[in-house]
């Protein structure tokens, strides 16, 4: 009984602070974030009750679109560009030699710079007259393929999706590192014996092998595109005219540079409902290309 | 000199040698340069912070003429680095204790005890992992300003430690329950109590576990951006991460300034890096299987 008691004691004194602290400043403003969507609302004044107006709106919004759209250029360039660099670079740097180990750990490094430092070494490097890749054209002899490398709408957002490639590679390489090296090395030398090819080897052995992990990373792309914000804000704020606008920089903008509070919160539980879709749908498309 | 196609007509039975010394060595420079392009953008971040301001827009490329040390204290002096170190600083240790504190409780409640309501409060933090913060950013605003948190020190404090336990917590778990059930039994016998179980058996054989989470919180805490550029607005209480964004948009014509701050700023997460590689490698790996 006392035991008991105390038991209980433990368990209330335990999980009590972290379970207040998660759920005053996280769960109670996903509700409240949900709530506030059907309302127009500059952030101060009165809240007028709108439905789904501010939804309506965003379903009809040339903006949320160009947004969208951007957000799947980045999905497409994480799991078209990241997966298989990645894939690559684990299938060479599977061994654990100096040398190995020394460049996962280059490769690794951008993971753990701030984004804003990585967003204005890029705004540099992109800069139209100081920047190093118009420098190295001119050096090249390409000096006529120079140009402004953010302010052209029709490149900006592939300009901006090479520095998020560049900068989360590793992690993705590291998890194919660890998934390719639990494959039985009895199965790849049997196949090896069979007569297998390295390309044989890889599409129809290693690849079937850890695709489990391809899932998770494909997942990862999906949400860590969603999430993109940071490096937008620094390098471009979205601009120019929306070119580079993402879900994420489109919803902040809309709340804190105009005040449209009932609308920015409208997109955060658009972004949250269409991250969750994306997962879904990615998953049932990749379950039946195993069968 | 024999060509390896001549080696290999000529000792048909050691033909897989050279060539698989001979590919070995093509794929080494290609990933040394692939390491190579990988860290310029790093390299060149760090020998631009020594040049001066005309060197760095004639001569792009290469080591400096002359090292300009004084950048450096000329950034820390104009950008008021001081003051943002030392904001950056207190934040991140005090989010760190709380987030290890708070989730190493959690963790030990959730992996010893059978509760009514264990699977809700699982499943609680597990949603911690999938919502995209960004998505929370419209009403923590308005919470926090509605209790008069913003523009302080817990206006970051509180948002990292809540945002950081779920992962804290799952990966403290894994390891706790890993920690055999007869410890605990010797313990309870030995007179010491459920807390002194916790803290004198779980925590130091968490440690790893423990390490592995605070250096990632630690990454997170001090390179955060987007919850410091929306909570706080005195100059007087910025992060690092916001008074180098500052450079985005004001100073960034002055680069030998931008480039010496942006030297500082990375100097602490680098050497963390350098230090703790592995477990941020397998630590970030965790983080991004469940987040």
């Amino acid at each position: 009984m006392t035991a008991k008691a105390r038991i209980r004691g433990v368990i209330i004194v335990g999980l009590l602070p972290a379970l207040l602290i998660f759920c005053f400043f996280v769960i109670v403003p996903i509700i409240w974030s949900a709530w506030y969507g059907f309302y127009d609302w500059k952030g101060i004044g009165a809240m007028k009750f709108i439905g789904f107006g501010n939804y309506a709106e965003i379903i009809q919004d040339p903006v949320f679109a160009k947004s969208l759209r951007n957000n799947l250029i980045v999905v497409a360039a994480s799991v078209f560009g990241q997966v298989p660099i990645a894939l690559a670079l684990a299938l060479v740097l599977r061994q654990s030699t100096l040398y190995q180990r020394i460049i996962r750990s280059v490769v690794f490094l951008p993971m753990v710079l701030s984004s804003v430092v990585i967003g204005i070494i890029w705004g540099y490097i992109y800069h139209p007259q100081i920047g190093i890749l118009n420098s190295l054209l001119d050096w090249i002899g390409l000096g006529t393929w120079k140009q402004a490398w953010l302010s052209n709408p029709s490149i900006s957002m592939y300009m901006l999706a090479i520095p998020i490639i560049w900068n989360f590679i590793g992690p993705y390489m590291i998890m194919y590192i660890a998934a390719l090296q639990n494959i039985p090395s009895e199965i790849e030398d049997a196949s090896a014996i069979d007569g297998a090819k390295p390309m044989r080897m890889l599409f129809s052995i290693r690849i079937p092998m850890i695709w489990d992990t391809i899932k998770v990373t494909i997942v990862l792309c999906i949400s860590g595109s969603l999430k993109t914000f940071d490096l937008i804000y620094v390098m471009t704020g979205g601009g120019p005219a929306h070119s580079t606008e993402l879900l994420a920089s489109y919803m902040y903008n809309n709340t804190f540079s105009i005040y449209r509070f009932g609308y920015g919160s409208a997109i955060s539980t658009s972004i949250i409902i269409i991250s969750m879709v994306l997962i879904a749908g990615s998953q049932l498309l990749m379950r039946r290309n195993t069968r | 000199m024999q060509t390896p196609v001549e080696l290999k007509n000529a000792l048909p039975e050691h033909r897989p040698a050279p060539k698989i010394k001979l590919s070995r060595g093509i794929l080494n420079v290609l990933l040394s340069i692939y390491g190579f392009v990988t860290l310029y953008p790093l390299v060149w971040l760090f020998l631009s912070a020594f040049k001066s301001n005309p060197e760095f827009y004639e001569f792009p490329f290469g080591l400096p003429k002359e090292w300009h040390l004084e950048n450096f204290a000329d950034a820390w002096n104009v950008a008021r680095m001081g003051v943002s170190f030392k904001n950056s600083f207190i934040v991140t240790i005090v989010a760190l204790i709380l987030t290890l504190v708070f989730g190493a409780m959690a963790a030990f409640v959730l992996s010893r005890f059978k509760f009514r309501g264990k699977v809700a409060a699982m499943g609680l933090f597990l949603l911690g992992m999938l919502i995209p913060i960004h998505s929370t950013l419209v009403p923590l605003f308005i919470m926090m300003k509605k209790i008069h948190l913003l523009d302080t020190y817990g206006a970051l404090i509180f948002p990292y430690t809540a945002f950081e336990l779920s992962l804290a917590i799952f990966v403290t778990i894994a390891y706790m329950s890993s920690i055999p059930k007869e410890m605990e039994e010797a313990a309870l016998i030995d007179g010491t109590g459920y807390w002194g179980f916790f803290f004198r058996v779980m925590l130091p054989l968490s440690a790893p576990a423990l390490a592995t989470v605070g250096i990632l919180a630690f990454l997170r805490f001090w390179n955060d951006f987007a919850f410091a550029l929306v909570f706080i607005s005195k100059p007087a209480l910025q992060t690092l991460p916001l008074s180098l964004s500052m450079f985005a948009t004001g100073y960034m014509t002055d680069y030998r300034l931008t480039f010496a701050a942006l030297s500082l700023a990375v100097i602490p997460t680098i050497v963390v890096y350098l230090l703790f590689q592995e477990q941020v490698m397998k630590g970030m790996v965790a983080g991004a299987v469940k987040g």
